[in-house]
């Protein structure tokens, strides 16, 4: 079962590629805006107000995309245009000119540093509402953009440990996290919404670059107080030298627990990291950012104020089967409440 | 027996499970299930022989059906509303949480009738989306059929309060849209229990 350091780090670009999978690599920054058309639905007819969409073209942005077409394409025009990591702001800045949209959707951080570089180009210009999706640590960054809504990226622990009750027969209910300083008020957040479900959550600080040592002790450390670990989608947590060296041998030590991960190529049959993954369904979260467009729309094209940002929905899950059923208690039928098992 | 029947219908297992159970309990019928509207619109289209959903869905779609699901002797089943820490009453509620059968306005005009008040409508495409809704405080109450509750309750220790509602909804029925669609009803109508339980019917009539 467990997984040798040559093996996985066979598997790393595939995880290191979930875990940005919001950061596409496509280049073309020359391209003009109809070449950047990925989508274009018009039934609604021309007087039909636009809705923009800002994204990279991938295979979740393209899902989330789907999620808003079906909620929006009857009533509204919606504009797919590409936009990736080398976009200049001048992308947005003349889609927004030419599309003169009701409202924008923006997928992933380097479309939001873009926009967000546009508005504080133009301080003076009055923006459309804009809804965000598919971007890491949402919550931290909004108060640096006008106009804007959205859905965090990240599921709520409250949301993974609601899935993991469906599944697993646990002694109790403790989970553990490893988290840095930096992320202190969002672990805190999840350790309030937990308290709704009477779920504990204990913590484990590491510094804000620590090494697979320190890392692996903070691992033991929790082992002796939880019955399951949250794996954060942290990237500083996640790189490659601390899961081969630190996770791995830290979560393959006994005792045994289940580990809830955030990407679907980090429980693996190969590996005995994740043992259950939650991420969000895509086109759900398409869905849900439409409903917040329609919402907006109902309130003549303003984000509520005081709107905060909400969190996903819908989740998609993914168990490692054989991890399980070695060293855990599936409950009965509990395979009927997965989506993805994986042998 | 062959045939394409395309299932429409909100359960407490996933989807992938409905499909699976129901395949093996009609053995040569291709099982398509699907939760999101859009996709059911999608694969109506899609050479289907026969469709099972609700049939509040079946009328909305101009589909009349040919079998009806029953339980304990009726056709209709028994919706509910539930809140935390206090059982909701729907005068006073201002967001409700339910299932999208039929889209936004569908969905809304749904729900209004049922409870007989207008709230704001927080759509969620699968059961289990339900209870994050209450989780996070995005909707006062969640509307769902009475037979669901325990499952609801199942995965969580919110302190979860039921208020009946007066009105009953259909329960599942199938109607046939294709050339194999008769012998597809036939096959539904003598499918095993525990499988037809699973979409809340006990009879097929």
């Amino acid at each position: 079962m467990a997984l040798t350091r040559r093996i996985f780090l066979c598997t790393l670009p595939l995880c290191v590629g979930i875990l940005s999978a919001c950061s596409p690599s496509l280049h073309d920054s020359s391209s003009s805006d109809e070449s950047r058309e990925l989508f274009s639905i018009t039934s609604a007819g021309p007087r039909a107000p636009t809705i923009l969409v800002f994204m990279p073209d991938t295979t979740q942005t393209q899902q989330v995309l789907s999620g808003l077409r079906d909620e929006l394409g009857k009533d509204y025009r919606l504009v797919a245009l590409r936009v990736d990591a080398s976009s200049p702001p001048s992308v947005i800045e003349g889609a927004l000119k030419r599309y003169a949209p009701a409202g924008l959707v923006l997928m992933n951080n380097p479309t939001v540093s873009a926009y967000k570089a546009v508005q504080r180009s133009h301080p003076e210009m009055r923006f459309p509402p804009a809804v965000v999706v598919m971007t890491s640590f949402l919550e931290t960054q909004a108060a640096e953009l006008r106009g804007t809504t959205g859905i965090s990226y990240e599921v709520p622990l409250i949301t993974a440990m609601t899935n993991l009750r469906r599944l697993l027969a646990l002694p109790s209910e403790r989970v553990g996290v490893v988290g840095r300083a930096g992320l202190r008020a969002y672990i805190h957040r999840q350790i309030e919404l937990c308290a709704l479900e009477k779920i504990p959550v204990v913590t484990e600080e590491v510094s804000q670059r620590p090494n697979p040592s320190e890392l692996k002790r903070a691992i033991r450390r929790l082992k002796q107080r939880v019955d399951v670990i949250w794996i954060m989608n942290d990237d500083k947590l996640l790189t490659p030298r601390l899961i081969s060296e630190g996770w791995m041998p830290g979560l393959d030590e006994r005792p045994w627990l289940p580990s809830i991960v955030g990407a679907a190529s980090l429980v693996s049959a190969r590996s005995n990291l994740g043992t259950f993954a939650v991420l969000p369904d895509h086109v759900a979260l398409g869905s849900q950012a439409a409903g917040m467009l329609l919402d907006i729309a109902d309130d003549d094209w303003q984000v509520p104020s005081g709107h905060g940002i909400d969190l996903p929905l819908s989740t998609t899950t993914t168990i490692d089967l054989a991890q399980t059923e070695e060293r855990f208690t599936l409950k009965t039928d509990a395979l009927q409440q997965v989506d993805r098992i994986v042998k | 027996m062959s045939g394409r029947l395309l299932v429409y219908l909100h359960v407490a297992i996933k989807q992938r499970a409905l499909q699976s159970d129901m395949e093996s309990a009609l053995p040569g019928v291709e099982v398509i299930a699907v939760g999101r509207v859009a996709d059911f619109e999608r694969l109506l289209k899609d050479r289907v022989d026969a469709v099972l959903a609700l049939p509040v869905v079946l009328s909305a779609y101009k589909l009349s059906p040919g079998l009806h699901g029953q339980r304990a002797g009726s056709s209709e089943e028994r919706y509910v509303l539930v809140g935390v820490g206090s059982a909701p009453v729907a005068s006073r509620i201002t967001s409700v949480g339910a299932l999208d059968l039929l889209g936004r306005e569908g969905t809304n005009a749904f729900v209004k009738n049922l409870i007989g008040a207008s709230p704001k409508v927080e759509r969620v495409t699968k059961f289990e989306d339900l209870l994050p809704l209450l989780q996070m405080q995005r909707a006062d109450c969640v509307l769902l059929p009475a037979r669901l509750v325990p499952d609801l309750a199942r995965a969580s220790k919110l302190a979860l309060m039921v208020q009946d509602i007066q009105k009953g909804v259909g329960l599942p029925a199938a109607a046939s849209v294709g050339q194999n669609g008769p012998e597809l009803l036939r096959a539904i109508s003598r499918m095993r229990a525990n499988v037809a339980k699973l979409v809340g019917v006990d009879q097929w009539h």
